[in-house]
């Protein structure tokens, strides 16, 4: 803690002075809540429906482990939501996300491979996209959710136009 | 059938239907087993045996027949298929390495196997079994003419296909030879080959206390024992006699006793090298290097199954230093100074942190890890295709982070635990690194308008060997 709070860095916001972050929709929020139900939803029912029949405690133990968890995951959507966010940098995306495990990717444009615009019916209902970047290396993880379909075509348009641009591949 | 001023499509050569039947006789007489052998008598095996080959032997005809390769401009089409057709079109410019395999039956007829390794085939792509060694080796040296860049083969382009290797890497002078002796010493001392007398003696034992003497008990004991030997077994057979040259930007190596192969790799297709101590070679005090190329199969790293990745089976520091001197040219290996994680870190290395570490050269991203069995993965920083910066719980709670950089082996080099601040500014570094690395040396060497005053690490200042 004690070097970690002596810089100017916090783990979220690398570079604040020289990065742009952007952040994602909000609107992931409601999509992210949306999974987090029908998860909560698939598998608290079934517990709590075998916990009423049968009455013994191990079920009803799982049962508020698993309430707890939700609850924890329900609490920290919020947060996680508005840790993802996304710079373009001249030569490089950067994405950053994650709570429990922090990630930040850089993936340079002129590694990129193909660009995948894509949206699930949840997304669709809120009206977003997720654009994700692939290189060559599997490894990499640069996925934009939560984005505008305007807001994704550009970023998509841009990274393909960078990325002819500055075409090395391997 | 083929548009006018292609050239024409090749059929493999008219002996590989009965080496691939050859090679499926072992396959049959393996998945049979003991057992089955024991259950129905050996004349009824061998007629089993015999129906199956057959069958193998006429698929393979049919598949002979409908098989066919060419050249089209920067690619190579293999056509196949009876039933269900398929070309492939593999770009050429992505070709990663050539192998010239020839197994033992293949030594026997004068026929190769030839094998492409191409970015992003999990699996080794089109690989042409069988040609002629003659054909095989022109086709390889042509494709490796295409593949290194336009502006050097445009003769050899079109109608015209080089017939004698003349602008193509040469087999220049034997840069390095492992002494057979050494290969065998090094893999008696890895762990299998170390518990075998114990694994002997206990099936000694149990026999002395069950005498059950049945052919198939000692089949099956000798299939067991053979399976535990198997890993440093095929080490040895597989890298006897390994040789490894250097010529025009290419790596050539060649080992084998059974199974000959001869691998190509484009110095600037290298994606790391990995150096291992391990441990019980310490006495030799010697190393071993493997090399990371995109898209050779056998992703894994955890059995044995890495056999087209070996740079130096074994060797000692000065030989390594030597084959490390020309795949990533400038680094030397006992003069990288590595910076281990910063002391809190113990908690999660409680051995090993002293030996952890990283550095940065004016080429490479090392790190080092292991405390028993050491390694040094060095990564040139033209290779990294993204830098990564992940932190867990744990690590949040020391204020460390371990950034990654990945390059298309699907190996990432993990530096791991670095101090918060530092991790920022090693992933800052890396990412500035390979931009500059990729901008003085791109990878198309002949597609784009490259300075002359470029400096080509593919192309240093060759020390000429000694051996």
């Amino acid at each position: 803690m004690d070097i970690a709070a002596a810089g100017p860095t916090s783990p979220l916001e690398p570079w604040p002075d020289t990065v742009d972050w952007q952040p994602v929709s909000r609107d992931l929020i409601w999509v992210e809540l949306i999974r987090w139900g029908m998860g909560a939803a698939a598998m608290l029912i079934p517990l709590g429906i075998l916990w009423g029949i049968f009455g013994v405690w191990p079920l009803g133990l799982a049962f508020v482990v698993v309430l707890v968890l939700m609850l924890w995951r329900f609490w920290s959507i919020f947060r996680a939501v508005r840790a993802w966010g996304y710079a373009e940098r001249d030569h490089d995306l950067l994405v950053r996300h994650g709570l429990v495990v922090r990630r930040l990717s850089i993936v340079p444009y002129a590694r990129m491979q193909f660009v995948d615009v894509s949206a699930g019916p949840l997304e669709r209902a809120f009206n977003l996209a997720t654009v994700q970047l692939h290189t060559a290396a599997a490894a990499s993880d640069a996925r934009v959710p939560g984005l505008r379909p305007t807001e994704a075509s550009r970023l998509r348009d841009r990274l393909t136009a960078l990325g002819e641009d500055r075409a090395e591949g391997l | 059938m083929e548009v006018i001023g292609e050239e024409p499509r090749r059929r493999l050569h008219p002996l590989s239907p009965l080496l691939h039947g050859a090679k499926a006789l072992v396959v049959i007489v393996v998945a049979l087993s003991w057992q089955t052998l024991r259950e129905v008598g050996l004349g009824f095996f061998a007629l089993m045996v015999l129906v199956v080959v057959i069958g193998a032997v006429i698929m393979s005809v049919v598949s002979w027949y409908n098989t066919g390769y060419h050249v089209v401009g920067h690619e190579l089409r293999v056509y196949e298929g009876l039933l269900w057709r398929r070309t492939r079109a593999i770009p050429l410019e992505r070709l990663q390495s050539v192998e010239v395999v020839r197994p033992l039956l293949a030594q026997v007829t004068g026929l190769a196997e030839l094998r492409l390794e191409v970015v992003g085939g999990g699996k080794t792509e089109a690989p042409l079994a069988y040609l002629s060694v003659a054909d095989a080796t022109v086709l390889r040296d042509r494709l490796l003419a295409i593949a290194r860049g336009v502006s050097d083969v445009v003769p050899a382009e079109g109608a015209a296909p080089v017939v004698g290797p003349s602008r193509v890497p040469g087999d220049g002078p034997v840069l390095l030879a492992v002494r057979n002796r050494d290969l065998v010493i090094s893999q008696l001392l890895t762990p299998q080959a170390l518990f075998l007398p114990i694994g002997v003696a206990f099936v000694v034992v149990q026999f002395a206390f069950d005498p059950s003497w049945s052919f198939i008990g000692v089949a099956s004991t000798l299939t067991a024992i053979a399976g535990v030997l198997l890993q440093p077994v095929r080490r040895v057979l597989s890298d006897w006699n390994f040789r490894l040259r250097h010529g025009d930007r290419a790596l050539r190596l060649r080992f084998g006793l059974l199974e000959t192969r001869s691998q190509t790799v484009p110095v600037d297709r290298v994606q790391g090298v990995t150096a291992t101590w391990p441990l019980l070679w310490r006495g030799h005090r010697w190393l071993r290097l493997t090399l990371d190329v995109a898209g050779v199969a056998g992703q894994d790293t955890s059995g044995g199954g890495n056999e087209t990745d070996r740079l130096l089976p074994v060797g000692t520091a000065d030989e390594a230093e030597r084959v490390a001197g020309i795949v990533l040219p400038g680094v030397r290996l006992d003069a990288l100074a590595f910076v281990p994680p910063p002391p809190r870190t113990r908690w999660f290395h409680p051995l090993a942190q002293p030996r952890l570490g990283v550095t940065l050269t004016d080429r490479i991203v090392a790190t080092r890890d292991g405390l028993l069995t050491r390694t040094v993965l060095m990564v040139p920083y033209a290779r990294i295709q993204s830098v990564r910066v992940v932190q867990g719980p744990l690590q949040r709670l020391l204020g460390v982070a371990t950034v990654y950089a990945d390059t298309a082996r699907g190996r990432s080099a993990a530096l791991r635990d670095r101090d918060l601040a530092e991790a920022w500014r090693l992933a800052d570094d890396l990412a500035r690194l390979g931009r500059a690395a990729r901008a003085a040396a791109p990878d198309r060497g002949g597609a784009v308008v490259v300075p002359a005053q470029t400096v080509d690490p593919a192309a240093p200042p060759l020390p000429q060997p000694s051996g």
